[in-house]
């Protein structure tokens, strides 16, 4: 085996894993609140995108300075799902609170489609084509950013749960939502900033992928399976679990690229996914939540 | 229960349609004067358009649709069907999503809203589930785009292809690659071939590896790689070919993951003598052309391609260009040359009735279309005798529209082709 | 003769004789919405009745058409038969997904990860079986007749899908009448009590998943001869997955009549909305109001239409035990 190809495909993998890691954080987060599945993941995130596109071609914003912009409009934008669909179905049998979702995911990717037309837009931004080269290895400049950023991001969230009020208001209303609602905690409005939260996470990883990959209104959905399988590995509703699934997936598809055609790596995941569900549904990390 | 009205209604037009065109100029000459109203708007003749305008294709399914559309529009300009008392073409739209079971539903309403032929579908698969359906409801299909050799070895009576076979793409594509090897003399030595794991990829694919091996050409295949369709990161792949050490690069892509392959070619500095396509979207799009800008400059293609010295073409591209902003390419061209046949054939069928377009469809000889080659004439099977490709390339031209340049075979070329062709990285 | 007895008879009636009235395009609505009725209700056997949510049922659907045009295009076994083998093949594999699910008590939205799992990697083995068309998927031969189960006009397949339909009602009023049936609900309700009170839940999930499985699949051979073309994304795909449990949740989850009033509605909805929306500039249009009135439903009439439609004919059917 090419040593040097090895060590590649690992940087590579590692990368993309942090990106991975900070979209499936938002699944984890709103799941670990609400105990609901957001189906429209990738759709959401796919939003972001385009914010952080649209900014670019008609401001000329590098989407590195658009990305609070664009976290903060699906932020919006997942505050109204969660208000005016998902608190509406959190009561409802699980079967129930799958639909909705999906449908929510159907509606965004559909009007991406319908506003912004079927092309797959690539702009070139500045560092998009930057390269590190350490040896004969290369470093993809905007997968580092988007690496450091996703982990940056990832601990922002963490600290804003542990210290601020609001992330207290949080923990509380996902361990015990009838407490929470005793000691005078607004629930619906903890749920819909938790959804909004989780939404924001998904469109900065969003925005993150732009510079690496063409944006088109179909692309969300294999998003939305990867935060799923992502989840899985690190345990539904652990944080830092999504962060650690998130660079072994990244790390298993890219090095899988050694042993399988690329068309079959998703077996791998799928697999894997099974398996971990079988012995060890709290995820690979650690004790139940 | 409208349904059902609505039907009967539409009999009746159509039953009135024949009489004024077989009447026809006859009528004119009535005193009453209330028959020259009518015969100067016979009702439209409807042709049903399946193409896939929304799914991962849409792009492209869009672009054909304004193709038909376009013809469409052409042929009415210039007095719609002549045989037919200047009956004007309509056309239905039908959209496939990119699903074959929405493909034959889609068509299946087009014939009951009043469609005499189809055309479409683009993707094989569509186009195979309308093929049936076609054959079904004997209603002539003509395939403007769609590649897969299977749907015409079915033995179906209704359906026709203008567009070349993936077994025509494979034979055409290694001739041109040995043609520019031999002139360039240059030597080689290994390549690789990556395709998207769909029915066109694979096929397309496959057979150029088999028509490659074939010819005897000294180049080794060292590697093929297959990717799904709608891929979002490439890194690990290129990473691959990197490491694979080959000296040509044969991408069988879609629009999308041509971007990703190139720009990941450029930032993992993958030395190439020259980028390939055995056949295939992704490099010609204005908006692939546009977002890689230099990058994309010195791929060759071998499409079938618009034939820019003609008048048609000429005369369809202004047009196309006032209308949508682009150019017309392989796919919106074939579009628009689809419609020209079927025109053609109701013209010389005088008639709307299915017996009568298949017997004109098989006698078709038509040279007025806008691409690269001969007349399109139909073998037993339907497909298109004289189909062709040409290879292109991308060249250096400030104007975004018209980079796209035929450069083989010589006799269609506008430009010298450019081979070996400089890094990627080493373009300012 | 009760009152409900002339009413589904009067049904029945128009349903038998209404291809007279209808052109070939309205018949393939017909089609469509039987289909879908069939396909939902079979779904609806393990969700609708024991709350264990698949969302990969399109698994079975891909298995049992690609097993009937497998053994019809190699081994000219006709589809008739090839559709009991491909139901059996399914069985098998919905029990081993079950074992998995019910032995390790993976639930809730565990469960549903699952399933989409195990139709994604069927999936994806499938592209790249050679054998069975890999990514190119399978042309299905195209010779008309009865013993091929093809035919050159719309009507049989009427027919056929209003049997199809006809026979799930049937099959599923008796498993609701069952002790199965029972327990099933049960376990829908309070899978641990179910079990403190002595049904074998392990048991009941299995025949559950394995009933809804041999149906679906038996649907999969109809595709396989209406559609004429096997892809493995359409067939093992997620967005079929999606099609298929739309109509029983908007008709009425875990009711006999649900998929079957869910699909009158959706089907013809879904073809009309893209008929009219499909014109050049609106692309897309037809499933966000699509996804809208799933949305709506849910929220609004979450017990299913079938309330309303029961309300409705109220006066003709006089009080329902049938829930």
């Amino acid at each position: 085996m090419d040593p040097h190809l090895a060590l590649q495909l690992i940087i590579q993998g590692i990368l993309l894993g942090g990106i991975y890691g900070l979209i499936a954080l938002g699944l984890s987060l709103i799941f670990g609140v609400m105990g609901v599945i957001n189906f429209a993941h990738g759709q959401m995130m796919v939003m972001a995108m385009y914010v952080s596109y649209w900014l670019f071609i008609l401001l000329s914003l590098d989407p590195y300075l658009s990305l609070v912009g664009a976290a903060a409009a699906v932020f919006v934008l997942g505050y109204l799902i969660q208000a005016t669909v998902v608190n509406r179905i959190l009561d409802y049998p699980e079967a129930m609170q799958v639909l909705p979702l999906v449908a929510m995911g159907l509606i965004l990717e559909n009007m991406a489609l319908l506003f912004w037309g079927p092309d797959h837009r690539s702009p070139q931004t500045a560092l998009s084509l930057q390269t590190l080269w350490v040896g004969p290895v290369m470093i993809d400049v905007s997968r580092l950013i988007a690496f450091v950023l996703a982990i940056a991001i990832t601990i922002l969230i963490f600290i804003f749960l542990k210290k601020t009020n609001i992330g207290k208001c949080i923990r509380a209303a996902a361990d015990n939502r009838t407490g929470a609602i005793l000691v005078g905690i607004d629930v619906d409005r903890i749920y819909n900033t938790s959804f909004a939260l989780g939404a924001a996470t998904t469109g900065a990883a969003g925005v993150l992928l732009l510079p690496l990959m063409p944006l088109s209104p179909h692309m969300g959905h294999d998003f939305t399976l990867t935060a799923f399988i992502v989840v899985i590995l690190g345990g539904m509703g652990n944080l830092i679990g999504a962060l650690v699934g998130g660079l072994i997936l990244g790390l298993a598809e890219s090095v899988a690229t050694l042993f399988l055609p690329a068309t079959l790596k998703q077996v791998v995941s799928f697999s894997l996914l099974v398996v971990i569900m079988l012995f060890r549904p709290q995820g690979l990390f650690g004790g139940k939540k | 229960m409208s349904k059902i009205r609505m039907t009967d209604d539409r009999m009746d037009r159509r039953t009135f349609l024949k009489v004024t065109g077989a009447a026809g100029l006859g009528v004119t000459v009535s005193a009453w004067g209330v028959p020259k109203l009518l015969r100067a708007e016979p009702a439209p003749i409807k042709i049903g358009s399946v193409q896939p305008a929304t799914g991962p294709l849409a792009v492209i399914g869009q672009g054909q649709r304004r193709g038909n559309q376009m013809a469409v529009d052409y042929i009415n300009s210039r007095g719609g069907i002549q045989s037919l008392g200047g009956a004007k073409l309509e056309l239905l739209l039908g959209d496939s999503e990119s699903k074959a079971e929405v493909g034959r539903s889609e068509a299946d309403r087009l014939i009951q809203e009043g469609a005499v032929m189809l055309i479409g579908a683009f993707q094989s698969g569509v186009s195979m589930a309308i093929a049936t359906l076609a054959e079904q409801r004997q209603v002539p299909f003509v395939m403007d785009v769609a590649a897969l050799d299977d749907i015409t070895q079915k033995g179906y009576q209704h359906v026709f292809r203008l567009f070349p076979t993936v077994s025509v793409f494979g034979e055409t594509g290694v001739a041109y690659v040995k043609q520019i090897i031999t002139e360039k003399k240059v030597e080689p030595q290994r390549a690789v071939v990556t395709n998207t794991g769909d029915p066109f990829g694979k096929s397309q694919g496959e057979n150029f590896i088999k028509w490659f091996e074939k010819s005897g050409l000294p180049i080794e295949i060292v590697d093929h790689i297959t990717y799904p369709l709608g891929i979002h990161d490439l890194s690990a792949e290129v990473a691959k070919i990197k490491a694979a050490k080959p000296d040509l690069l044969f991408p069988v892509c879609r629009p999308g993951d041509s971007i990703i392959l190139t720009r990941e070619l450029h930032k993992q500095r993958v030395p190439l003598m020259g980028i390939i396509s055995p056949g295939s979207p992704g490099w010609y799009e204005p908006k692939v052309i546009q977002d890689l800008d230099k990058l994309v400059y010195y791929v060759m293609d071998n499409v079938p391609w618009v034939y820019p010295a003609s008048p048609v073409y000429q005369e369809a591209n202004k047009l196309f260009q006032e209308k949508y902003g682009t150019y017309l390419d392989t796919n919106s061209g074939y579009a628009y040359a689809g419609i020209l046949v079927s025109a053609d054939a109701l013209n010389r069928a005088a008639s709307t009735k299915t017996a009568a377009l298949l017997q004109a469809l098989r006698e078709t000889d038509f040279k007025d279309h806008p691409m690269v080659g001969k007349a399109v004439q139909f073998k037993e099977n339907g497909d298109n005798i004289n189909a062709a490709t040409a290879m292109v390339q991308v060249l250096p031209d400030p104007d975004p529209n018209r980079r796209v340049k035929v450069v083989l075979p010589k006799e269609f070329a506008e430009a010298d082709y450019v081979f070996p062709a400089k890094q990627l990285w080493e373009r300012e | 003769m009760t009152r409900r007895h002339v009413f589904f008879a009067a049904v029945l009636l128009v349903l038998l004789a209404l291809p007279l009235f209808l052109d070939k395009y309205a018949l393939g609505i017909f089609v469509m919405i039987f289909f879908y009725a069939y396909v939902g209700q079979s779904w609806n056997v393990l969700t609708g009745y024991t709350g264990h949510i698949s969302l990969g049922h399109a698994l079975y659907i891909g298995i049992g058409a690609y097993a009937t045009t497998f053994l019809a295009q190699t081994f000219g076994i006709t589809p008739w038969i090839g559709m009991l083998v491909g139901g059996i093949a399914a069985v098998l594999i919905a029990l081993f997904l079950g074992f998995l699910g019910f032995r390790f008590g993976i639930r809730g939205v565990y469960f549903v990860i699952m399933t989409i799992a195990f139709a994604e990697i069927t999936r994806l083995i499938v592209s790249h079986v050679e054998a069975l068309g890999s990514f190119s998927g399978i042309f299905v031969d195209f010779n008309p007749s009865f013993w091929n189960f093809q035919f050159r006009g719309n009507l049989p397949y009427y027919y056929i899908s209003l049997g199809f339909m006809l026979a799930s009602l049937v099959a599923v009023h008796l498993i609701e009448i069952s002790k199965l049936g029972r327990f099933m609900v049960a376990i829908r309700e309070d899978e641990e009590a179910a079990q403190a009170l002595g049904v074998d839940t392990f048991r009941c999930n299995m025949f559950a998943i394995a009933i809804s499985a041999f149906m679906t699949s038996l649907a999969g051979a109809f595709y396989a001869n209406y559609i004429y073309y096997l892809h493995p994304n359409s067939l093992f795909g997620m967005a079929l997955s999606i099609e298929l449990i739309l109509r029983p949740i908007v008709g009425g989850l875990g009711t006999l009549f649900g998929p079957v009033i869910g699909s009158f509605i959706l089907t013809p909805l879904s073809e009309i909305s893209r008929a009219y929306f499909s014109k050049g500039g609106l692309e897309g249009l037809h499933l966000i109001l699509y996804g809208i009135l799933a949305i709506l439903v849910v929220l609004f009439m979450p017990k299913g239409i079938i309330v309303y439609v029961k309300r409705a004919l109220h006066p003709i059917l006089g009080t329902t035990n049938a829930e």
